[in-house]
């Protein structure tokens, strides 16, 4: 899942809405964003749903997934069950961003993005982005240990360093907005 | 607020309403009405300057400050 464009895209509608000019895809980011939150659901439930059937019918499932009955099995199996398991677990991490996100683009579409509630949220997008990619830094990590050279877990897993400079962009405009937040709080009062 | 704004006297004082004043300086009534109620958390020189030539008057005439208020800083 592509949270990373979905942020970027995101940012940059809510920057040309502050600019003052009306833009229509602020309403189609917003259906987008509760598209994706049921789509997350959706994915949460079927992994859980997977994980469920690996245990108790393991035989025809792994069967299914391609494991071939030959040494190392176990631990084939093992592996598939320990990132169904980090699946599962990215499921909330990925609701508590698409939830924010869409929060954040309600205000920019009230027009009053720049309070400090949003602030607060990009921060908690920021920690649940990091959280993320820890996970996917452990699929990665199981991937490797769990398949052997007769059978290989060949996720096509990549280490990218785009995610992390997007948490750490994340984590540098969520202060920026805090600090944004507080300086119109500041002229709002100005006269 | 410990900055207490004295416009209402000051506008007494010549007769004038805060409407007229509003004409004069070209700020909105809105506005002049945070100030005038003390709700303003700030107010630009340009602002003061604007009043003070309006209401003939130095900028000391329009503040001071009560040190028995508390300060919005302190809380």
């Amino acid at each position: 899942m592509s949270i990373s464009s979905v942020l970027f895209v995101d940012m940059t509608v809510s920057s040309v809405r502050a600019s003052g000019s009306t833009f229509p895809a602020l309403p189609a980011a917003r259906r987008l964003l509760t598209a994706l939150l049921y789509v997350n659901g959706v994915y949460g439930l079927a992994i859980l749903g997977l994980l469920f059937a690996s245990i108790v019918v393991p035989g025809p499932l792994f069967e299914a997934l391609g494991v071939r009955p030959a040494s190392g099995r176990g631990t084939l199996e093992l592996g598939m069950r320990m990132i169904m398991v980090i699946g599962i677990a990215s499921a909330p991490a990925a609701y508590v961003v698409l939830s924010r996100l869409r929060s954040i683009v309600d205000t920019v579409r009230e027009g009053d993005p720049f309070v400090a509630a949003n602030a607060a949220r990009l921060q908690t997008i920021a920690w649940a982005y990091l959280g993320l990619e820890l996970l996917h830094i452990a699929v990665g990590i199981v991937a490797a240990s769990a398949g052997s050279a007769a059978q290989p877990l060949d996720l096509h897993w990549r280490f990218s360093f785009t995610p992390w400079v997007a948490v750490l962009l994340l984590f540098v405009l969520a202060r920026v907005f805090d600090h944004g937040a507080r300086m119109r709080a500041d002229l709002e009062g100005t006269v | 607020m410990a900055i207490l704004v004295k416009l209402d006297e000051r506008l007494w004082e010549r007769r004038m309403t805060l409407t007229e004043l509003s004409e004069r300086v070209g700020i909105t009534l809105a506005n002049l009405s945070i100030l005038k109620t003390g709700k303003a958390r700030a107010i630009r020189f340009s602002t003061l300057d604007a009043i003070c030539r309006a209401l003939e008057c130095q900028p000391g005439d329009l503040l001071a400050h009560d040190p028995a208020t508390e300060s919005p800083l302190e809380e």
